[in-house]
């Protein structure tokens, strides 16, 4: 388990990372998220004792990492955004040198070696220079030395920048079998890949901690409302019409032309069970229903907001959220009032 | 830490660096020899190798020893693996003395080829064992000296090659101080050049080349050592607080 609290650093005046505090807890894999110069690589180098904070502690299994640096660091790997590696040794040989550089005993390097080369698919490179490798490989490479002594807790930097899609899908399976016995850290600036393996996300910027919160929570906050995306063919008015009768419907926006007599719909509704009844609702009137499909609003969406604040008016997550739903209301009425409009031009034409 | 020592002192000799330091001190050696022989003006000379250790020292440790220290930082910061050493669990100052030992062993391991010229030497001709002993001290003494400089220029630097030019050029004005030493403008300041004098390796060097093993002159050089490999710690340690 790992302990961070009131962290703070100055670059010179610059502060990077100002009163960061939260827990990692055992066999969990948190996601540490943000744009690039939020703060990320230097709060996971101050965990791994690579650079010394201003101030704050980091507690890593009890112990602290400024005062008893040997001990915190043998319970960690770590694999930064470059992977360090040695790029005239052999792989074999480089995960020799870790393993003895982490205390691992003489007598078991040898087959502890093995035993990480053959998890992450490097034994048939082992006796080829690291130099000569793609990056996937070196990437596996740095992987591999990350897990080199068993260390409890695995903190992974930007572990799939330059990754190819089978490569990056190996990482994350790789990722979610690690949570078995060990905690992840795992910084990104990509949300769809720390969504896809985390329990936890903390959204970090201008070195703030922006949001601490689980992937769910995050996305329910943001999605009091489900949108649906209709197809339905018919006067564009009567459609509206007949669908803000139904009970549970909210808004009807974004009506847009595909061709004539058929359009698309946003409809708000409250909750997935007002689908059916709306449905019925159109079908009862005679209206074609072409295609249906439930989107969410994306976390993405919350993540570039929360990151695109301008310095010294930031908002919190809630304001934020409440923010975006009323430009979407405000957006709502003027989409419908274009669509009225365009409506009446066509029943003239008819 | 025997782990660290043990991949540095590889990286040596797994790629040329290592051979091409001792082939050149080797040459340099040789050199000097064919040379003793040429002028020597009896067929029994007296081997004292003062005068020979005294020419070719100043030039493996001026030239030939920022070869070997360079790399030991500044590609590692380069290559982003200096992460890897200070997120292991061995301390600064443990990772710094595993790279100068291993240097170090790179250095004896030519001094030891290099004895072959006293056994010839000794074969044909008369070697005063005592002075070659102090000479062979003196010169270990005086390489770790330049070698513990050497790490430390390479611990301000994240180029080898700048390391290089600076290790070379700090070697030179230290070996040019005492030089400077025997201008008339620095005789006639008396307490300046003095203290020039106390610092100066190569006056201390002498004392040993003259079979003379003074503990003032170890103590001098052993607390060089010290302060420049002092120093890269602190300038390793200074670079985490202020840098990312």
């Amino acid at each position: 388990m790992v302990e961070i609290k009131n962290l703070t650093k100055y670059y010179g005046r610059k502060a990077a990372v100002k009163n960061i505090s939260f827990n990692i807890e055992d066999n969990e894999i948190l996601g540490f998220l943000g744009p690039n110069g939020a703060g990320k690589s230097t709060t996971l180098n101050i965990i791994c004792g690579v650079i010394p904070s201003t101030s704050g502690t980091v507690t890593i299994n009890g112990y602290d990492i400024e005062n008893d640096p040997v001990k915190a660091k043998k319970c960690i790997g770590f694999l930064p955004e470059i992977p360090p590696v040695y790029t005239d040794m052999k792989v074999g040989e480089y995960l020799m040198f870790v393993a003895g550089l982490r205390g691992v005993p003489g007598a078991k390097r040898r087959s502890h070696v093995e035993r990480v080369m053959n998890r992450m698919n490097i034994s048939d490179v082992s006796k080829r220079l690291i130099g000569n490798l793609s990056k996937g490989y070196r990437q596996r490479v740095g992987f591999a030395q990350a897990l080199i002594g068993d260390p409890k807790i695995i903190i992974l930097d930007e572990p799939t920048v330059g990754l190819d899609p089978s490569q990056l899908i190996e990482v994350r399976n790789l990722i979610l079998e690690l949570k078995r016995d060990h905690s992840v850290i795992l910084s990104s600036h990509i949300l769809s890949e720390i969504s896809a393996v985390c329990d936890r996300v903390v959204i970090i910027n201008h070195g703030e901690i922006q949001a601490i919160d689980t992937i769910a929570n995050l996305e329910d906050s943001s999605q009091s409302n489900i949108v649906l995306k209709l197809k339905v063919q018919g006067s564009s008015r009567e459609v509206a019409k007949t669908a803000m009768h139904v009970d549970g419907v909210v808004r009807v926006s974004n009506i847009t032309f595909v061709k004539t007599g058929v359009y698309t719909y946003d409809v708000e509704v409250k909750d997935k069970n007002v689908r059916n009844s709306l449905l019925s609702a159109l079908l009862y009137n005679k209206l074609d229903v072409l295609e249906v499909s439930e989107e969410r609003k994306s976390l993405e969406q919350i993540f570039v907001n929360l990151v695109n604040q301008p310095e010294g008016k930031r908002k919190s997550l809630k304001e934020l959220v409440d923010e975006m739903e009323n430009e979407a209301d405000q957006q709502a009425e003027d989409a419908s009032s274009g669509a009225e409009t365009e409506a009446a031009d066509e029943n003239k034409e008819v | 830490m025997f782990s660290l020592y043990k991949k540095e002192l590889q990286g040596y000799f797994f790629s040329p660096i290592a051979y091409v330091f001792i082939g050149l001190v080797m040459l340099i050696f040789s050199g000097f020899f064919v040379w003793w022989i040429f002028t020597a003006t009896s067929s029994q000379v007296e081997f004292q190798f003062s005068y020979f250790f005294y020419y070719n020292i100043l030039l493996t440790t001026i030239l030939l020893i920022p070869i070997l220290t360079m790399r030991a930082f500044a590609e590692e910061r380069k290559n982003g693996t200096e992460v890897l050493l200070l997120a292991s669990p061995l301390s600064v100052s443990k990772i710094v003395l595993a790279k100068f030992l291993a240097v170090a062993t790179v250095l004896v391991i030519a001094m030891i080829v290099s004895f072959i010229y006293p056994v010839v030497a000794s074969i044909y001709g008369y070697v005063v064992i005592p002075n070659l002993i102090a000479s062979y001290v003196g010169y270990l003494l005086y390489g770790l000296a330049y070698i513990a400089l050497g790490l430390m220029v390479s611990s301000f630097v994240a180029t080898p090659g700048l390391a290089m030019l600076l290790s070379v050029a700090a070697s030179l004005v230290l070996f040019f101080m005492e030089l400077m030493l025997g201008s008339s403008f620095l005789a006639s300041l008396p307490v300046f050049s003095d203290v020039l004098y106390w610092f100066s390796n190569q006056a201390k060097f002498e004392n040993f080349t003259q079979g003379f093993c003074q503990l003032s002159d170890l103590v001098s050089y052993v607390t060089e050592i010290i302060v420049f490999l002092l120093w890269t710690i602190i300038s390793i340690e200074k670079r985490r607080f202020s840098h990312s």
